[in-house]
């Protein structure tokens, strides 16, 4: 999937930080690409929130047969990590054989390479590492 | 005078047995270094930048700047440390610098940091690498990536950033021309260059400070190749000083992360009251710079990261399709 | 309502290197034309149902070139796509343009060619049937976002992955059974483990292959097949669709169950039957966990049931409803925008009693058919009946 310079310059800027959309109206926090409607509520006043970073394993699966811009990385590890604002987002999970995580695993998000555009951009994103020592804030 | 308020450190986890690969390419002789940390398929030296500076400026005061040092940036024609500096999440104000050049210039970044950090807000100074290096030629350059950061503050830190002390000469022992990929090398000439900075420097800095360079509880120097260190051990340094510091032959050249990671470890180490040699070399030009350590330092347990896991051969040929390189 | 089915046509399903996606499109269409005894001439309005052509065969406007191909020019032709849904959507289309009154013969067609790019190449032309521009940044693909579904529902209702093989082994018997299928071996719950991981907990052989194929229905008034008592009296007695989440992260266990659920129940009033009347079933099942589902969302099991009926045989040929006859997606493999019409081709030969023998449900009288699209995005219900006199 492959994305151009102006794409890549329209979406990258967000992408470096990690952050979810919190809808003014009923206060639900959705995850970051629910910019024109809330997801529970319909409402459509959301603002960003920059996420803690920390959270926790609820779903994962093991990708052995990756598009274009994983080759190379598999098998490797596709999760829900329900952060502890309670957003669920999907994320890479790298550095960790597939055997070692489990619903419940603590993960800290991280800045790596996710993909190569067609005009020769790079696009940096999230995604997470084990870390039993991330704990919630506070 | 400055201070080091905080600092970070990066190695990738992974680590290339150096034996097998030179057996690959058929090359003779004792593998110079036992691995070679090497990124992974989804790290460059902005990520490994990115990691480390997260470290340093954990519980640390906004930068009024941000210091970026490589000589394998991603991507050219575009400033890293202002990419870096949004992907942290520092203030807009905050005014971002690219220095490279060569492996030292960590040692010029905190000068220039020293200078930039008045008043109540500090400047970070990351510098990270991953050095291009071709199929077999990776067994002698030794190409590995890594990243350090630093935090330096007009006052108030653990240790203070004391009198440099500089020596070079116009030499070609690692170079590029314009838009090469790859540097071109000559080891026997880094070696006696490495050797004749080091000596122009200590012996500079023994002036300034009236401390020789074996009266350091630590030296934390740039380390391209094992053989460099010994030079060191010729002009009076120890062993014993470079016991923790010497990683170069576990794990290969950092570029210019090499003198951060070695700040990192002999800090780590450090007590109130004694002083770390900081060494940085570079194109023939060598920079000494004693580190006075006034408190307990905020240790990250950079040693504890030279152990890495190992990769099989297959898995490194794969990622780097035997151009270890910046980018994959 | 009663739309009557005049003629169907389909093509295998497998690779066919030497076939273009007009080639399938026109073979289709032809043999649906041929069935239903007009000319292209007839048809009045022709939907074309197809997903990828512009990332598969770098061609776009599919429902024109098919006009063109298959001769029914001057008469209107639009594309027609939502993700897997999209032969769902384009027969819904042409049963609403019958059930208006405004068209007296309209055409479907759905087609799909897949296999001219490598699949890597392919996976990443699939992935844009759901959010690859945001969610799938995160090195999802299509198998793996269902395979978190998958292990979803084995989490919540405490089943082991042997429990899910069974409806591979079901499937892959009728399968082996189907000359128009892709895949056509039988298969054990000890082969369906041991076969390779693909997106875990999902393996080989409960995922579908990347497949090429095209089938085609040509539609009319009630009042035209009635008054042909020799051609089969199959009719299109409702059509229901539905919308639902379109990220694979905010799609539930409940989500999903209502895909299916809220336009099945409106579908069952439209016909005016119930779940309990259904004889045989051809139910989306590109990845095996969706058979389950979509037998809980039909009514035919409760909750976290679905899955049983392919062990204790109540989903095979002689079951209460027969489910996935033809093989299902997993042998048919799954030809994005033709496989909700391949769907209805299947239901409507078990009507007919042509189906292949060895998959010919005996006597069936009513069958649905359910599609889904996206990470769960699209609902698609039909129902059909065989009404004599």
């Amino acid at each position: 999937m492959t994305v151009s310079a102006i794409e890549f310059s329209r979406l990258g800027p967000p992408k470096l930080r990690l952050y979810a959309m919190r809808c003014s109206g009923c206060n639900t926090l959705n995850p970051w690409w629910e910019k024109f409607h809330c997801y529970a509520c319909g409402g459509e006043q959301l603002t960003h929130e920059e996420l803690a970073g920390t959270g926790e394993l609820t779903n994962y699966t093991v990708v052995y047969y990756p598009p274009r811009d994983f080759l190379g990385q598999e098998p490797y590890v596709v999760g829900h990590i329900t952060m502890d604002e309670g957003v669920l987002l999907p994320a890479p999970v790298v550095d960790t054989a597939p055997e070692d995580v489990a619903i419940g695993t603590r993960v800290k998000a991280t800045l790596r390479r996710m993909k190569l555009g067609h005009e020769g951009d790079i696009y940096y994103s999230q995604k997470f590492v084990v870390d039993p020592s991330a704990q919630p804030a506070g | 005078m400055a201070d080091i308020l905080r600092y970070g450190a990066y190695l990738p986890k992974h680590r290339t047995p150096l034996g097998e690969l030179q057996s690959f390419y058929g090359r003779p002789g004792r593998p110079r270094a036992r691995t070679l940390a090497t990124p992974g398929l989804d790290e460059d030296t902005f990520t490994m930048a990115y990691e480390a500076a997260t470290e340093a400026l954990a519980g640390a005061r906004a930068p009024a700047a941000l210091i970026s040092v490589t000589m394998s940036a991603p991507f050219g024609l575009r400033k890293m440390s202002a990419t870096l500096a949004r992907a942290l999440g520092l203030a807009e104000d905050t005014v971002a610098y690219d220095l490279g050049g060569h492996p030292g210039s960590l040692m010029d970044a905190l000068a220039l940091a020293a200078a930039l950090a008045t008043g109540d807000r500090p400047v970070a100074v990351v510098a990270s690498d991953h050095l291009v290096s071709y199929e077999e030629r990776v067994c002698d350059t030794l190409s590995a990536g890594g990243a350090a950061a630093f935090v330096i503050g007009a006052s108030g830190g653990f240790a203070t950033l004391g009198p440099a002390s500089r020596a070079s000469s116009e030499v070609y022992d690692v170079w590029r021309l314009g838009t090469e990929p790859e540097p071109r090398y000559r080891l026997e000439v880094l070696f006696d260059a490495y050797a004749s900075a080091a000596k122009g420097a200590l012996a500079g800095l023994e002036k300034l400070t009236e401390r020789p360079a074996s009266a350091y509880a630590s030296v934390a120097p740039s380390q391209p190749h094992p053989q460099t260190l010994r030079s060191l051990g010729k002009l009076g340094v120890s062993s014993e000083q470079l016991a923790s510091t010497s990683f170069v032959g576990e794990i290969g050249n950092l570029g210019a992360a090499s003198v951060g990671v070695a700040m990192a470890i002999a800090l780590d180490a450090a007590e109130p009251g004694q002083q770390v040699l900081a060494f940085g070399y570079g194109a023939g030009e060598g920079i000494a710079q004693a580190l006075e350590v006034t408190a307990a330092p905020p240790a990250i347990g950079a040693v504890g990261r030279i152990a890495g896991e190992s990769i099989p051969l297959g898995t490194y040929y794969r990622w780097t399709r035997g151009r270890q390189a910046e980018p994959h | 309502m009663r739309v009557g089915v005049l003629g169907i046509g389909k093509t295998p399903h497998k690779i066919q290197h030497h076939k273009s996606l007009r080639d399938l499109i026109v073979d289709a269409g032809r043999l649906a034309i041929t069935d239903a005894g007009v000319s292209p001439s007839d048809i009045q309005m022709l939907y074309v149902g197809n997903v990828g052509s512009v990332g598969f065969n770098y061609e776009n406007s599919t429902g024109l070139m098919a006009a063109h191909h298959l001769g029914v020019v001057p008469a209107g032709a639009v594309r027609v796509e939502a993700a897997c849904g999209t032969g769902a959507w384009a027969l819904h289309l042409g049963v609403v343009a019958i059930a208006s009154g405004l068209y007296d013969r309209v055409m479907v067609v759905g087609a799909e060619k897949m296999n001219d790019l490598a699949t890597v190449e392919g996976t990443s032309v699939i992935a844009q049937a759901a959010d690859s521009k945001e969610e799938y940044f995160s090195g999802l693909t299509f198998p793996s976002g269902v395979a978190l579904t998958a292990r979803k529902y084995m989490q919540t209702y405490g089943l082991t992955e042997e429990d899910l093989a069974h409806t591979s082994v079901k499937n892959h018997h009728y399968g082996a059974r189907n000359p128009y299928a892709h895949l056509r071996f039988e298969c054990t719950v000890e082969e369906v483990m041991r076969s390779a991981k693909v997106a875990d907990p999902l393996k080989l052989y409960e995922v579908c292959p990347m497949t090429d194929a095209g089938s085609a229905l040509v539609l009319c008034r009630e009042e035209i097949l009635r008054d042909q008592p020799e051609k089969p009296q199959v009719y299109i007695t409702a059509t229901s669709m539905a919308s639902g989440t379109w990220y694979a992260a905010t799609d539930t266990l409940e989500d999903a169950h209502r895909l299916f659920a809220e336009p099945a129940q409106k579908a069952y009033a439209m016909a005016g039957i119930s779940a309990g009347d259904i004889d045989v079933a051809e139910i989306y099942n590109s990845f095996a966990i969706q058979e389950p589902l979509g037998i809980e969302g039909l009514g035919f099991a409760e909750p976290g049931k679905g899955w049983e009926g392919a062990a204790d045989g109540s989903t095979w040929m002689d079951g209460k409803v027969a489910i996935n006859l033809s093989g299902g997606l997993l042998c048919k493999g799954h030809p994005l925008g033709a496989t909700g019409s391949s769907q209805a081709v299947d239901i409507i030969e078990q009507l007919r009693g042509t189906a292949p023998e060895g998959i010919q449900r005996k006597d069936a009288e009513i069958g649905i058919s359910a599609c889904r699209g996206g990470p769960g995005a699209v609902g698609a219900i039909h129902i059909y009946q065989r009404l004599e006199g």
